[in-house]
């Protein structure tokens, strides 16, 4: 099977300062003039092409980029990353009724939130590994939606209403159906929390999180404090998360606990492995694509959902690592995990 | 106890059929194309309520493509929501945006209703609600008036009327009552239970329980109400759980009344749980199932949908039938279905008068009372 | 509320036994497959539910039992019960074994981690989740009531129902014949080996996919074991009971220990318990919440559960 990957870094790597500046700006205003395709044949039948691009498919980048910080970076499997999301959007839903913050001012206090709770759930669940972190991690999105669910200041199951839209940034207006103006505000979120994740990966906890993930153990001998880079992993996970979550909640004005099923985390970890684990291009592939997929295909009606679960299964026996896998050096995977 | 007099009901379909009829333009040669859509739940976990409510209205529809061939042709867009408020958003403005689309049957749930308004209200496409019970959104007490208004209507009656009136015909002819409240964590079932305890009498309400809608397991609520010695259990939920937890519930041995609200009253509910079971358990809706109406409705119905209608099935008739009628007078605009919608004036299925007031809720809004008796949902008459 | 509670004890300890007992069968499909390849079987939630549609196909429409009929007696009822359970396990079990096929086998030949036939499964789950939805209309199916819900006995102050007793006691014996075959049978030792090290096992002349299958088979047995004890004990069924089951059972096994029989069993007992003391104690809407606690504090005591035996080290 041909790695799109590798060619794509072939041609990369071959590229001069300038022209790799000329193929950057390339693909940001390919990206950036989504908006204007919806007469094409990439329009959304029965729901709105626009509002598709800003929910699900920018937010499921974004988010998939948080998760492959914990997931793809570190190895560690989280299947709670919703809760991250709810708790930005809490905040922003929380706050921006009660009090006068505007979403600007509530972006930074929902990221911390969601990092916040990234370490009170990240300091036990870490100690664990494997599967089991996968357990505590979908039992506390599930306590996040419980909690939501039950208390009265969260409005319970009636949610949060009239959250108010983002104040004017240079004159341009956010109104509940601006959706193209939304978009490109969550492209730019998007392109910092990519600009982040690779300054990063290039530093010590780059290499810190590509050691935990090779192996652990040897890792750890080698005097790499791992457990305090796996916090961090978590912790920056989450706040992409929440800073997800603080966007959404002041773009749909409206939140409730059924936003914040289990079935998010789930389809934000299929995005992740289906685009290609560890590789911050095949994230966001993979999130575009199964963001999309659903609304593309839904002519098919009742049998949408199980059109997609089928495309899964094949796509995944077709491209176990993915539509674009991480370089073939760093795929030594969890060789630990196989035995 | 007053049987609903059948022949009146049925003299005042054919009535409307006739007016229908009369009120069409002369047509040309060519069916005129009228789109109306639905919104709710159709595929995922929530799919049951919503696939019934679609039944529904496509039996409406085929009805009135029947009656007015050759003068009108009208399709249903189904947009699926799945019943969650995310999906709803980015759904909504997709059908407000398609002005084929002139009325919208939905949506479905409450939640997916709030989060669709906003872009239906933009573009003025008139909503009838079949089961989208929570109060708020017609409250006119909200800054600027209800939520919903101008373009959110109801067919249902709301939490705020169900409440108290299930409460009561829970409580008939109970002498000492003691009641035990569940609901399902659904805003439909909290909501219920929220607008119940205010009708409350003290001393009455001896206990409450909030039991997720994916629980299978009732030992433990069980154990809680023979605790607080009920002789009233009421369930606001769905017919499933209900099902399941009547059936755990009278095994166990209780003897008390059972009660629960429209969302069971579905004669699916009957099928779920052994007649001896079932018997005697009290409901309430603001209208009647099918059956009830007329068997021969219920027979016509599972012979054209290929299945027996469902969960708020007469609901879903008359929403569809509130847009059908206008399409009948002519209206094939949007700009003019709003108006038609607000003043229309028509009977329901049932044969009661249906409109809507200024917030958009159903006018009236009586509720009926049911009762299970030998495997099937009876009417008891109006609750007062 | 503590003497409500020892009121109510025996009646609650019924109700929770024999629900760990249904958990812990369906734990055996995830720990069986764990326990040999290491990998989270999620598809096992939904060949439960369609297991339990076996059970009510052979009762409604195999015996043509309606809710208005009576209920069966002596040895048609024994008859009914057993071809019910064995259509049940056939079902699972085939089932397991197809999905190992289609959806794992390859991944596992590429050596791909554990990731990708996670995903993989998730597509499986969905596609049987949303055939079934569409099979049955989107509504729940009620299997008519054959057998009467009768009290034989009182323990205590508590009833003790013959549905409760026949599940607690049929997967007793379900779980010996298990441990019977894992630990005394050649495939059983087979199973065991590949578990331990599949590479030494290879060179020993096991044939892995076959020992693969027989593993998917087990814990599909099971897991349809556990669909028939379900729909004997709550009568219905939708396409949607799979996800929420499957949660718990998986919780089940991770608790006692994911990966052996013995924590399946341990874990699926205690997780029924909680469950139904936590709902009757702090409100059945915190039921989650509390057991997802206990999870917590006891992995974070104990980090390979409650009575697992430490995974690492057998791993090799």
């Amino acid at each position: 099977m041909i790695n799109l990957r590798d060619k794509g870094a072939e041609i990369w790597e071959k590229a001069n300062r300038p022209q790799r500046v000329i193929m950057a700006i390339c693909f940001i205003a390919m990206a950036a003039s989504l908006p204007f395709m919806g007469g094409t044949i990439l329009n959304t039948p029965i729901a709105d092409y626009e509002s598709v691009l800003v929910f699900p498919v920018a937010m499921f980048v974004l988010m998939a980029i948080g998760l492959n910080i914990v997931i793809g970076k570190s190895g560690l499997l989280d299947l709670g990353y919703v809760a991250f999301f709810a708790i930005g959007a809490y905040t922003m839903g929380l706050l921006g009724t009660r009090t006068s913050l505007n979403t600007w001012e509530i972006l930074p206090i929902g990221i911390a939130m969601a990092m916040f709770s990234g370490i009170i759930l990240g300091v036990p669940a870490l100690k664990l590994r494997g599967d089991y972190l996968a357990i505590i991690t979908l039992g506390f999105g599930e306590i996040v939606r419980i909690v939501a669910l039950n208390l009265g200041t969260l409005g319970r199951s009636e949610g949060i209403l009239g959250i108010p839209t983002p104040p004017p940034v240079f004159g341009i207006e956010f109104t509940f159906d601006s959706h193209r103006i939304y978009y490109w505000t969550l492209l730019i979120i998007i392109l910092l929390a990519i600009w982040m994740v690779r300054r990063l990966s290039v530093r010590r906890a780059g290499r810190a999180w590509e050691s935990i993930r090779q192996d652990e153990d040897a890792a750890e001998l080698m005097g790499v404090p791992t457990f305090k880079y796996k916090v961090w992993a978590f912790v920056l996970g989450a706040s992409v998360g929440g800073a997800a979550g603080v966007f959404y909640a002041s773009k749909t004005l409206f939140i409730a606990p059924d936003n914040f099923t289990l079935q998010i985390s789930i389809l934000i970890l299929a995005c992740v492995v289906f685009g290609g684990m560890g590789n911050i291009w095949g994230v966001i592939a993979g999130a575009v694509i199964l963001g999309y997929l659903p609304d593309r295909i839904r002519f098919l009606s009742d049998a949408r959902l199980l059109v997609f679960g089928l495309v899964l299964v094949i796509m995944m026996n077709l491209r176990p690592d993915g539509l674009l896998p991480r370089k073939k050096r760093e795929k030594a995977l969890p060789s630990k995990e196989k035995s | 106890m007053k049987k609903l007099r059948l022949t009146s009901v049925a003299a005042a379909a054919a009535l409307a059929f006739t007016s229908l009829v009369a009120y069409a333009p002369a047509s040309n040669a060519k069916a005129k194309v009228v789109t109306l859509a639905f919104q709710g739940p159709l595929t995922g976990e929530e799919a049951q309520v919503g696939q019934d409510e679609l039944a529904g209205m496509l039996y409406a529809v085929k009805l009135f493509n029947a009656k007015n061939k050759g003068k009108y042709k009208v399709k249903v867009v189904r947009a699926d929501d799945q019943g969650d408020p995310a999906q709803a958003a980015k759904v909504a403005p997709g059908i407000a945006s398609n002005n084929k689309v002139i009325g919208l049957v939905g949506a479905a749930y409450s939640g997916a209703t709030i989060a669709s308004l906003p872009y239906y209200k933009q573009r003025l496409l008139p909503m009838v609600s079949p089961s989208a019970t929570r109060v708020s959104i017609t409250d006119p007490g909200a800054e600027g008036g209800a939520l919903g208004l101008p373009v959110f209507h109801r067919v249902v009656v709301t939490d705020k009327v169900q409440g108290p009136s299930l409460f009561k015909l829970a409580t008939k002819g109970v002498s000492s009552p003691k009641v035990f409240i569940v609901d399902d964590q659904s805003a439909y079932g909290v909501g219920l239970v929220d607008y119940m305890k205010p009708s409350i009498p003290a001393g009455q309400g001896v206990g409450f329980d909030s039991v997720s809608d994916k629980t299978t397991d009732w030992s433990a609520t069980i154990a809680k109400i023979k605790t607080a010695a009920a002789n009233v259990v009421i369930y606001t939920g769905y017919f499933p759980q209900a099902a399941v937890f009547f059936k755990q519930l009278r095994d166990s041995g209780y003897t008390g009344i059972l009660a629960g609200g429209d969302g069971v009253l579905s004669p699916n509910f009957v099928t779920l749980a052994p007649a001896s079971v079932l018997e005697g358990v009290r409901l309430t809706a603001g209208t009647v199932p099918l059956a009830e109406i007329d068997a021969k409705l219920e027979a016509d119905f599972k012979k054209k949908m290929k299945k027996a209608s469902g969960v708020y099935a007469a609901e879903s008739i008359d929403a569809a039938n509130v847009f059908l009628s206008c399409i009948a007078k002519g209206v094939t605009t949007r700009q003019a279905m709003l108006p038609c919608v607000k003043s229309y004036k028509g009977k329901s299925l049932t044969g009661a008068n249906l409109s809507f007031d200024a917030n958009g809720d159903v006018a009236g809004g009586a509720m009926n009372g049911f009762e299970v008796k030998s495997g099937a949902i009876k009417f008891t008459g109006p609750i007062k | 509320m503590i003497g409500n509670f020892l009121d109510q004890f025996w009646s609650l300890t019924f109700g929770g036994l024999s629900l760990g007992f249904i958990y812990i069968l369906i734990a055996l499909g995830y720990t069986m497959v764990y326990g040999v390849l290491r990998m989270i079987n999620f598809a096992n939630s939904e060949v439960f539910m369609v297991a339990t549609f076996a059970t009510i196909i052979i009762v409604r429409d195999v015996y043509k039992f309606t809710q208005t009929s009576e209920y069966a007696t002596g040895f048609q009822l024994w008859l009914i019960l057993g071809t019910a359970l064995l259509a049940s396990m056939a079902v699972a079990g085939i089932l397991s074994v197809l999905i190992e096929l289609i959806a794992y086998r390859r991944l596992r030949r590429m050596n791909s981690g554990v990731l990708a036939p996670l995903i993989s499964a998730i597509g499986v789950s969905m596609v049987l989740a949303e055939t079934m939805r569409i099979l049955t209309d989107s509504r729940p199916v009620a299997s008519p009531r054959a057998m009467e819900k009768k009290f034989i006995g009182k323990f205590f102050d508590a009833d003790i129902r013959l549905d409760n007793t026949i599940i607690i006691v049929a997967a007793i014996i379900l779980l010996l014949l298990l441990l019977t075959f894992v630990n005394k049978t050649r495939l059983g030792k087979a199973i065991r080996a590949v578990s331990m090290n599949p590479n030494a096992s290879k060179l020993m002349g096991i044939n892995i996919d076959g020992v693969v299958s027989i593993t998917f088979l087990v814990g599909g047995l099971m897991t349809g074991a556990a669909g028939f004890f379900y729909v004997l004990k709550y009568e219905n069924s939708s396409f949607s009971i799979g996800f929420e089951l499957g949660i718990a059972a998986f919780t089940a096994a991770i608790l006692g220990g994911i990966g052996n029989i013995k924590g399946a069993f341990y874990g699926g007992l205690s997780l029924g318990l909680l469950e139904t003391y936590a709902s009757f104690f702090l409100g059945t809407q915190w039921k989650a919440v509390t057991v997802f606690t206990i999870l917590v504090v006891v992995l974070y005591t104990k980090p390979n559960g409650l009575f697992g035996e430490a995974l690492t080290q057998t791993r090799a």
